[in-house]
């Protein structure tokens, strides 16, 4: 649906079909006037054309000249820009890489720490205990039983026929 | 629509101009603003009324121009097409130049309220005999009447009747729909027949 103003201007500028213009001729309360006011409008076309069209471009090869260093000078900083754009995000990129290596490289080192960590935490008397078990020239009959509360950190040795205790064992 | 084009140039396609330009080439570009340099410049030289200001925004509008020409896919015409650029910066330019001056030079709501659209044109001065008027004071109350349009009907009213640009192309060129190109040719042409009216009444 068409505004009054669409209406108007299309009669104007004779863009109404035969039938629609019949219509909108036959809506007008004057006709007269609006046949005054087309000629008005026409005439005004005419004049703009007419004082409007006349201006012309200057130097126009210095206009294209200008034109061209602009462009080529525009074209240079976006790539200067592009560049240093490039340069800060691969800082940024790297700095980003290496704290995760170092993390993850502090993980690993972590729990291969810990896990080497348990068994040096054995009692170097265990151990001479054990080996005296073994030896069967000094106590053939001897056992050894060790009892370990992990919650507790306590750990119990108790031990039968040993025929004589390691001297610095036997000083502690 | 006219454009600066001698035979020789005509011979290369726009589209292969465009495309061209599209793959860098920078002087198939500057055909192109060979082709259109004094008609953008006329546009915004009616739009703006001051030289320099007309060769910036022209410069400007060519720079648009070649910085978007991957983006454009030849849907419309290349002229349609810079004719939307030249429309956009013109228009923003004036825009930001009435928020700057603080001082409404246009405004729309004025003329909505002031022009009855069944009111015939009644001219606001005595009419001068056209022969003693000289031509550049025809020129300069034309300029001070289009000064008065808000800069989308000052688009509108140039595009139609310079340039002869159909409504579908205004439209076009100025994202709007053909209803409302429609719409602010009537009241430009109205506002203009009433400021303009002893001028042309005499050609």
């Amino acid at each position: 649906m068409k505004t009054f103003e669409e209406k108007w201007t299309a009669w104007l500028d004779g863009q109404l079909s035969d039938k629609e213009r019949v219509e909108f001729e036959a809506s007008l309360p004057d006709k007269a006037a609006a046949e005054a006011e087309k000629r008005d409008a026409k005439k005004l076309g005419v004049l703009l054309k007419r004082e409007l069209t006349a201006d012309v471009l200057r130097n126009e090869e210095f206009f294209s000249h200008q034109l061209r260093e602009r462009i080529a000078r525009e074209s240079v900083e976006p790539s200067r820009k592009r560049a240093a754009e490039v340069s800060t995000w691969w800082t940024i990129r790297r700095l980003f890489l290496t704290g995760t290596v170092s993390l993850a490289l502090f993980f690993v080192f972590a729990v291969f720490v810990m896990r080497e960590k348990n068994p040096a935490e054995q009692s170097q008397y265990l151990t001479q205990i054990l080996n005296a078990r073994v030896d069967p020239a000094i106590s053939p009959n001897a056992t050894i039983s060790m009892f370990e509360t992990k919650e507790d950190r306590v750990t119990v040795l108790w031990t039968e026929g040993l025929q004589s205790l390691p001297a610095d064992y036997a000083a502690k | 629509m006219q454009t600066e084009a001698t035979p020789a140039q005509a011979d290369v396609s726009e589209l292969d101009l465009v495309k061209r330009c599209q793959a860098g080439d920078t002087e198939a570009f500057d055909e192109l603003v060979t082709r259109y340099r004094t008609r953008v410049f006329s546009m915004i030289y009616n739009m703006v009324r001051n030289e320099q200001d007309a060769w910036d925004l022209a410069q400007d509008s060519f720079v648009k121009a070649w910085k978007s020409i991957k983006r454009f896919r030849g849907r419309s015409s290349f002229y349609t097409w810079i004719y939307r650029i030249v429309m956009n910066v013109t228009i923003d330019w004036l825009r930001k130049k009435q928020v700057k001056g603080a001082g409404a030079e246009f405004d729309d709501a004025v003329e909505l309220k002031e022009i009855d659209p069944a009111s015939r044109t009644v001219p606001k001065a005595d009419a001068l005999p056209f022969e003693t008027m000289e031509r550049s004071e025809i020129r300069a109350r034309i300029e001070k009447a289009i000064a008065q349009l808000s800069p989308e009907h000052r688009a509108v009213i140039l595009m139609k009747e310079i340039e002869q640009m159909q409504y579908h192309e205004i439209a076009e060129t100025l994202g709007c729909s053909i209803g409302t190109v429609m719409s602010r040719l009537f009241y430009a042409r109205k506002k203009l027949q009433n400021l303009l009216r002893d001028v042309y009444e005499n050609i």
